[in-house]
This record gives C-alpha cells, sequence and structure tokens, in this order.
C-alpha cells in the first residue's frame, strides 16, 4: 500500500508542482512589482500634493499633507455632536424654566457639561498657526459661556434661573459667531503672507 | 488530515479540504509520522516555566501575547462608546471595526497554512479566540454603522440599502450563529455537523471580497486614483485599495488550502527537501506580510483617531 501510495504520489507531482510554482511565480512577480511601485511614491506624493486640494502649511499632526477637507471633517468632529445636544438642551430649558426647577437644573447641567466639552475638544484641536488667534477667543469664550451656565444651573429659583437668560444668550450668541468664523477660517486658503 | 487530529475548539474548521483528501488518499508514512510525532517546538511550548511562584506554560504566555492584539479594535471604540460620540461611530467604525474584523479573520484563516507549513500545533488555539473576536468586531460595526450611518430608511434601510452593506450585513447574519457554536459544548452537541457548519467562514470570507468589491470599485472608480482608503494626498490608490488588499493576502490563505499545493508540501518533505518548500512558498507568503501591512497600518492609525475621537474621514 505504501508503494501505491508512493507511485500516486509520483504521479500527481509533476501537475502539483506545476501549480504550486505557477502561484509562487505570479506572487513573486507581484511583490516586485509593489516594491517597484512603492519606489515611486515619493514622486506620485508630490504630484498628487501639487494637483490635489492639499495644504502642506496646515500640518499640525505632522502629516505630510492635511488636506482642507480632512481638517474641517475632523473639526466638525469636534463641535458637531456637541452643537446637536446643546440645540436638545437648550429646547430642554426653554420647556421647563417657567415650569419645574428641577427639569430646568437638569438641562441647564447638561448643557454646562456639553460647553465644558466643547471647550476642552478646541483646546486639544490642532489649529494651524494661521488661525491660532481665532482659536485662543473661541476656546476662552467657550469656557466662560460654561461656567455661565453653570451658575445658572446653580440659581435657587426659576426666577432667579431666567435672570441669566440675557446674558447667556449673548455668550452663546458670541460663541456660535465665533465658530462660524473658524469653520470658514478653516475653509478658505492661507494667504502667501500667512504661509510659515 | 483533521479528522485524526485532536480538533481544537474553534469557529473555523480546520480545514475544508482536509476531509476532501484524506476520503480519497490513505495516509502515507510521511504523514503518519507527522501526525504521531510531537514538533519540538510543541514539545518546548508545553514546558513550564516558574514566575511568581507558580509555573506557568511558555504556550500560555505566547498565546496571550499573541491573541491580545485583537482586542484592539474594540480597545479603538472604547472612548467613543462611553462618551456615546455619534460622530465618531458615523465617521470611522467601518474603518476602525470593519478592518479590525477583516485582520482577524486573516489571523483566524492563517492557522491552517502555518500548521501545514510548520506542523507545528502550539498556536491552533488562537484561531478560535481570532474567529471570536472577528465576530464581535463585525457584529459591533454592522450596529454602529445601522444606528449612525446617513444613509436613508432607518436601521435596515442602512445595513441592507445598499449592495455593499447588503453583503456586509450577510457576513454579519453568518457569524452569529459561528459565534454561539464556536464552544467545546456546541462542538459535542452538533457532532459532525458542527465542522459543516463551520465551514460557512469560507462563504464569509468569500462575501468579503464582493462586499469590498462594491465599496470601493477596483481601484480606479470615476476613472480617477483618489479612491481607496487614502486622501488624493497620499499618491497611494493602489496600495491602500481594499479590495487589492484583501486579494494579495488572500492568495496565500487559499494557496496553502489547495489539496494539490498540500500533497506537493508533503512530497518535498517526504523527500527531505523542505528547502524547496520554502523557497516555493515565500513569494507567496511575502505578499501576504506585506498587504497584511497596509490592512494593519491602517488600522493602527484610524484606531488612534477614533481612539482620540478625532474620527479620520479618509
Amino acid at each position: 500500500m505504501v508503494s501505491e501510495t508512493y507511485a500516486r504520489g509520483s504521479q500527481e507531482k509533476a501537475s502539483d508542482g506545476l501549480i504550486v510554482k505557477a502561484i509562487s511565480l505570479l506572487a513573486a512577480v507581484l511583490v516586485i512589482a509593489g516594491l517597484g511601485y512603492a519606489a515611486t511614491t515619493g514622486a506620485r506624493h508630490k504630484a498628487a500634493l501639487a494637483t490635489a486640494d492639499c495644504e502642506p502649511n496646515l500640518s499640525p499632526s505632522g502629516l505630510q499633507c492635511t488636506t482642507v477637507p480632512m481638517l474641517i471633517s475632523q473639526y466638525a468632529g469636534v463641535t458637531t455632536p456637541v452643537t446637536r445636544q446643546l440645540a436638545t438642551d437648550v429646547t430642554a430649558y426653554a420647556a421647563n424654566e417657567r415650569h419645574s426647577l428641577v427639569a430646568a437644573r437638569a438641562a441647564l447641567t447638561a448643557a454646562a457639561t456639553s460647553e465644558s466639552q466643547l471647550g476642552i475638544g478646541l483646546t486639544r484641536f490642532p489649529f494651524p498657526p494661521a488661525v491660532a488667534a481665532i482659536a485662543a477667543e473661541l476656546v476662552r469664550d467657550t469656557d466662560a459661556l460654561a461656567r455661565l451656565t453653570a451658575e445658572q444651573a446653580g440659581s435657587a429659583s426659576l426666577a432667579r434661573m431666567r435672570s441669566f437668560n440675557g446674558r447667556v444668550q449673548s455668550a452663546s450668541a458670541v460663541v456660535q459667531a465665533e465658530l462660524r468664523l473658524m469653520a470658514k477660517a478653516l475653509d478658505v486658503r492661507p494667504t502667501v503672507s500667512e504661509e510659515p | 488530515m483533521a479528522t485524526t487530529r485532536g480538533y481544537e475548539p474553534g469557529l473555523l474548521p480546520g480545514d475544508a479540504f482536509d476531509t476532501w483528501d484524506t476520503k480519497r488518499k490513505p495516509p502515507d508514512d510521511h504523514e503518519t509520522e507527522r501526525r504521531s510525532g510531537r514538533n519540538r517546538v510543541d514539545e518546548w511550548m508545553d514546558a513550564d516555566f516558574k514566575f511568581g511562584g507558580s509555573r506557568i506554560k511558555r504556550k500560555a504566555v505566547a498565546l496571550i501575547l499573541l491573541g491580545a492584539p485583537a482586542i484592539a479594535p474594540l480597545f479603538f471604540m472604547l472612548p467613543a462608546l462611553l462618551t456615546l460620540n455619534e460622530n465618531t461611530f458615523s465617521v470611522s467604525v467601518d474603518d476602525t471595526l470593519g478592518t479590525g474584523a477583516e485582520i482577524c479573520l486573516f489571523l483566524c484563516l492563517l492557522v491552517t497554512p502555518l500548521v501545514t507549513l510548520t506542523g507545528q500545533r502550539w498556536f491552533v488555539p488562537l484561531r478560535r479566540w481570532y474567529g471570536i473576536m472577528m465576530a464581535c468586531c463585525s457584529i459591533g460595526d454592522a450596529i454602529a454603522a445601522g444606528l449612525t450611518d446617513t444613509f436613508a430608511g432607518g436601521f435596515f434601510g442602512v445595513v441592507a440599502g445598499h449592495v455593499f452593506e447588503l453583503m456586509g450585513f450577510m457576513m454579519v447574519l453568518l457569524v452569529i450563529p459561528l459565534l454561539i457554536t464556536g464552544n467545546p459544548w456546541a462542538q459535542r452537541k452538533l457532532g459532525r455537523y458542527w465542522k459543516r457548519l463551520h465551514r460557512l467562514i469560507y462563504v464569509i470570507w468569500g462575501l468579503l471580497a464582493c462586499h469590498l468589491m462594491l465599496l470601493e470599485g477596483f481601484g480606479f472608480q470615476q476613472g480617477g486614483t483618489d479612491n481607496g482608503s487614502g486622501h488624493a494626498g497620499d499618491g497611494d490608490p493602489i496600495f491602500h485599495q481594499r479590495f487589492y488588499q484583501y486579494s494579495a493576502a488572500s492568495l496565500f490563505l487559499l494557496t496553502l488550502r489547495l489539496p494539490p499545493v498540500k500533497r506537493w508540501i508533503a512530497a518535498r518533505e517526504r523527500e527531505g527537501r523542505s528547502w524547496l518548500v520554502v523557497l516555493t512558498i515565500t513569494p507567496i507568503f511575502a505578499l501576504f506580510v506585506f498587504a497584511m501591512i497596509f490592512i494593519i497600518n491602517e488600522e493602527i492609525f484610524k484606531g488612534i483617531d477614533s481612539f482620540t475621537e478625532h474620527p479620520s474621514s479618509e
């Protein structure tokens, strides 16, 4: 039986070997082609930088190329969830500011937390140098808004709570205007004089 | 071969072709020797060593070290889960958990070829572990995508409304029974049907090809070179094309499962010409490594972006 098996094994050897060698050859060609392609990555990268919407000066994270859409996407990642949550909190506060102190306080506490999160997110955000000044103002005003909202949430009565409304709305309007300004500033290419 | 092996419980059957092979061909002397004889590395791995007053098997340490990275995709998404950051889930869950599931699938499928090539079996338990992590990542990906993606139609509209999503959803549906039965108890209860059921992993492997193919086309979608997972600026639309990565990695995994290839390897080893096996398989393995480098690289970068909750939409 062993000899029979061996004989059959010998018979199969040629075609078996052909298959594995053909696949091996294909793989070798692909690996060599891949290495050759990889060797020209630098040139392709430069060409892509020249044609794509890339801004090498918007590279706070050390990437060779940060496109404007990438930066805006990251910025939206920080601001969008918080602004959505804030809209919900403000609606909840507006619905309860005359009826329920507990519910209004809960809504404002949630809003203050969201504003703090926004401040933290903005502080950590790798803003490019061109928008650093706007970013600093935005962070400062967001923190101020968070403190004011927390103070409002700590009010002992609904009347006292409502007395903060004007100041909070003004502070909120400032932050919203700065957020819009930042989004616009990130979207606009820096001028030649702003480039490092 | 698998019919005479002490079968390790796992999500993946040993090899769909093993049974086919043994039914037609009586085992030769070499195979008998390989089955009965224990590999020296296996013996070394089975030895204990002293650690803090207790004795631990070397194999246990090696398995933990090799298995731990499979948790990384879920770990990367943890901050977004704890803070319920919808944006991070919406933007990068498919890249982080989806790619993580792909890596775990490939690692799961890698076990059998490595057993064929090395004759070692100490790492076989990893097959089950990688399979479980693949299932967790893919289910997590589907749930998060269904809840946070911007496609219309609610949860099922999102997961089944586009053909590529439908392929992914079918993979998740198929992986659920494998996850449920991926334990020794289910293996005992299902008996011979267990292995047949777990061959579904090969269907999942095929569906992944369709999913990736439909996701990004063939690398030159709309005549441009900016598809794939990289942005236009990186200049690498080929290497970052997920279907190409999949194909390059799968060639090795598929080749080492082909009966003629396994017969050829066994014959060369019987002749004492293992060097020829190494020489022939090296380019195929190099292509696998080449592809895996790009897949793992993407997982690490996208995963870190997700972990810091600054998801990359690349």
